[in-house]
């Protein structure tokens, strides 16, 4: 036997590769591939891909559909009103228009409704004028030969009693306005809001959940003495947390691009600047407040020693998440104004606040930051419990014997 | 008295290596022991050594403390008295690092193949991905396993998911071996591939720790034993140190009646029937002594020291 068999590590360490120091990278490697190669995770992130989509392919394709409304007239008069019923219309929005269709009787306009070849017929009636369709009008053709009719009985009474329509109408309008200079689109702003919290709160469920289970997984499987004999326990909860923030990260920025590129083609396009600005403020809590998230329920996961332990040990993070999922579309006014600033709630709070326009811009700063700081102390508090709990095979630990216990 | 072949002196498995200065051996040194659960003492002043180049069996009953014993010298339990020494000096993680394990209780992530799991334990120890790729690639073809290498772990039997747990402790040249019942599960086959394996490992001067209880066959494969009974060591050393060191018996078969032999002195009968006689020598002399009288008497049919079977050695210091 020659020397070199009395060193037998070290043909070993020649060969140890170079992210020997940094195992944390390979552990978020393999929980990136794991979770990517996972079908269920594909099935459902496609699945909501295709619902965000949908709802802008559908506001878009609601929004976009134009309509052309056949009115048959029998006389001059009727089709003078309808087309500057049209005028008006098409004025309005332009994917409406009407035309008239000249037609030689009464019972040749009702025989046209029945076949379909006009929409809707104008003819007088007594000493006023009537629209007949099949069956209900449509409520802007309604509206537009309407307003065409009263237009021109107006001017008719009008030259009647010697006076002109500007007069008679003088002072009768009214017109809204707000000082803000901004349209109402609290409707909007809610649902936003709820997208958020919708958004946050499954996404922080389902990898949270993820989490837990892929530490207990190694845990009961005893997997994790392997590991810990490998690299420290700190870079194995480095590396998960990581990997998995960063999958939770690329798939709510996934959403709300689609999101946002739906926007674009509804009626709300014009709230894109604002509506991004609040994404990407989201996008970016999203990350600080699931990092915190993610470390906590590790821990959890540690917590347990079994699969069935999970839902206790998860239950304080389930608990706060439908906490932060309620208040984040119903609190209002100041209370908002005080929960936006509350680490996790602010993840959702803080963007609505940006969204419709009440928050001072070092107000997201100072919540991000704040938010920032309690991840701090998540990582280094839930570090210190991962790594008593991770070694400790007898049963559930609660949080409490967590943080006091000895290391295993 | 009896031949001394395979002791630290530097025959057997570990020849042409004595030349090494001590502190530098590959030795995995337990030096006192202990470890404490709140009023358990369930390791106790345990010492031994794992010489390199050397296959140490650990045998002892269930709750002896073997596990935790493993898991201490591993790291994954904190140590509540004594040290354990690699190379004559505290051991670090980074020297575990690079040990190979098998803990006591199985598992592996169910859902990932079997290739990709091994390669990334394999990178968690620092070993290159092409290298893991090699060496597990060559443990599953000489555990039969080549063909199963894509599949899911938990698409596979339990003897095979046991051997895919041993390829994760042996993959990549480790430096050192403690295996937590390695052979459990085992077919026959199975079990002399593993064998095999595990003397490839300490011909090039690994040292290796496996418990195990089936004592036959820590017999025909450990250079050394040690024998844990609730908590301490009972025994330690070849099989046949071990030997020496229980009280040898003898059988003697008589043409005659043999019950004068209970009040031969220096002699401690352990059973007499009719002309044979188990007995224990308790004094120097006793049995030249015993042999002429019995001649005296008549004829002597038999009389041999009886080769006492690990697992008597066992029963005997564990009892």
């Amino acid at each position: 036997m020659t020397t070199t068999v009395n060193r037998p590590d070290q043909p070993g360490h020649a060969s140890r590769s170079n992210d020997a120091g940094r195992p944390w990278l390979i552990v978020a490697g393999r929980e990136i591939v794991v979770r990517l190669t996972n079908k269920s995770f594909i099935v459902s992130t496609l699945v909501t891909l295709v619902f965000i989509a949908g709802f802008g392919g559908f506001s878009a394709w609601q929004s976009g559909r134009s309509s052309t409304t056949t009115v048959a007239v029998t006389g001059a008069a009727a089709t003078q009103l309808v087309e500057q019923g049209s005028a008006a219309a098409t004025k309005a929005d332009d994917k409406v228009s009407i035309k008239p269709q000249a037609v030689a009787d009464d019972a040749a306009a009702k025989a046209a409704l029945t076949s379909g070849s006009a929409d809707a017929w104008l003819h007088q009636q007594n000493d006023g004028w009537v629209l007949t369709a099949k069956d209900a009008p449509d409520s802007a053709v309604e509206a537009a030969i309407g307003a065409a009719v009263r237009t021109q009985a107006l001017s008719t009474n009008a030259a009647a009693a010697g006076t002109t329509t500007a007069a008679i109408e003088k002072g009768t309008v009214l017109t809204t306005d707000r000082l803000d200079g901004q349209q109402d689109d609290s409707l909007f702003i809610k649902l936003a809001s709820l997208a958020f919290s919708l958004l946050f709160f499954m996404a922080a469920i389902l990898f949270g959940q993820q989490i837990a289970a892929s530490v207990v997984e190694e845990k009961q499987s005893r997997l994790v003495e392997i590991i810990a004999t490998a690299i420290p326990l700190r870079a194995l909860l480095a590396g998960k947390v990581l990997g998995n923030s960063v999958i939770a990260f690329g798939q709510v920025v996934l959403y709300g691009a689609v999101g946002l590129v739906a926007v674009a083609f509804t009626d709300y396009s014009r709230l894109l600047p604002s509506l991004s600005a609040a994404v990407i403020w989201f996008v970016v809590f999203f990350a600080v407040g699931f990092f915190a998230l993610a470390c906590l329920y590790a821990v959890a996961g540690a917590l347990a020693s079994r699969t069935e332990d999970l839902q206790s040990t998860t239950a304080p993070m389930t608990m706060v998440l439908g906490v932060v999922y309620v208040v984040g579309f119903t609190v209002t006014g100041t209370a908002l104004k005080v929960v936006s600033f509350i680490p996790i709630v602010s993840v959702v709070a803080m963007p609505g606040r940006i969204l419709s326009g009440d928050a001072a811009w070092w107000e997201p700063v100072l919540a991000l930051l704040v938010m920032a700081g309690f991840a701090a102390v998540t990582v280094l508090v839930g570090e210190k419990i991962y790594r008593r709990s991770l070694m400790q095979t007898r049963g559930k630990m609660s949080w409490r014997e967590g943080l006091k216990s000895a290391d295993a | 008295m009896s031949q001394d072949t395979s002791t630290a002196t530097g025959a057997g498995p570990r020849s042409g290596a004595s030349h090494r200065h001590d502190s530098q051996t590959d030795d995995i040194e337990v030096r006192a022991l202990s470890r404490q659960f709140g009023e358990i003492r369930a390791v106790d002043d345990v010492s031994f050594t794992v010489k390199g180049g050397e296959l140490t069996g650990f045998v002892g009953g269930n709750g002896a403390g073997k596990t935790t014993t493993m898991r201490m010298i591993m790291g994954v339990l904190s140590i509540s008295a004594g040290d354990v020494l690699w190379r004559g000096r505290p051991i670090t993680a980074l020297d575990r690092r690079g040990f190979g394990y098998m803990p006591e209780e199985r598992g592996l992530y169910p859902d990932q193949a079997v290739l990709d799991q091994l390669v990334y334990l394999g990178r968690l120890r620092g070993i290159g991905t092409a290298a893991a790729k090699a060496s597990v690639t060559d443990h599953l073809e000489r555990l039969g396993l080549a063909e199963r290498a894509k599949d899911k772990v938990q698409t596979l039997s339990l003897g095979n998911q046991q051997r895919v747990q041993i390829i994760a402790a042996l993959m990549g040249r480790p430096q050192a071996l403690v295996l937590d019942e390695p052979f459990s599960g085992l077919d026959p086959q199975a079990v002399d591939s593993m064998a095999d394996l595990l003397r490839e490992h300490t011909s090039r001067g690994v040292p290796v720790l496996f418990s195990s209880h089936q004592l036959d066959l820590v017999e025909r494969l450990c250079e050394r034993l040690v024998v844990l009974s609730r908590g301490t060591v009972v025994a330690a050393g070849t099989a046949d140190e071990l030997r020496t060191q229980t009280v040898v018996r003898h059988r003697l078969v008589l043409s005659g009646d043999a019950g004068w032999v209970r009040d031969a002195p220096g002699i401690h009968t352990v059973d007499v029937d009719g002309g044979a006689v188990l007995l224990e020598v308790l004094d120097q002399g006793a049995d030249h002594r015993l042999l002429s009288e019995a001649l005296r008497r008549g004829d002597v049919l038999e009389f041999a020291p009886q080769r006492p079977s690990l697992s008597e050695i066992y029963r005997e210091v564990t009892k």
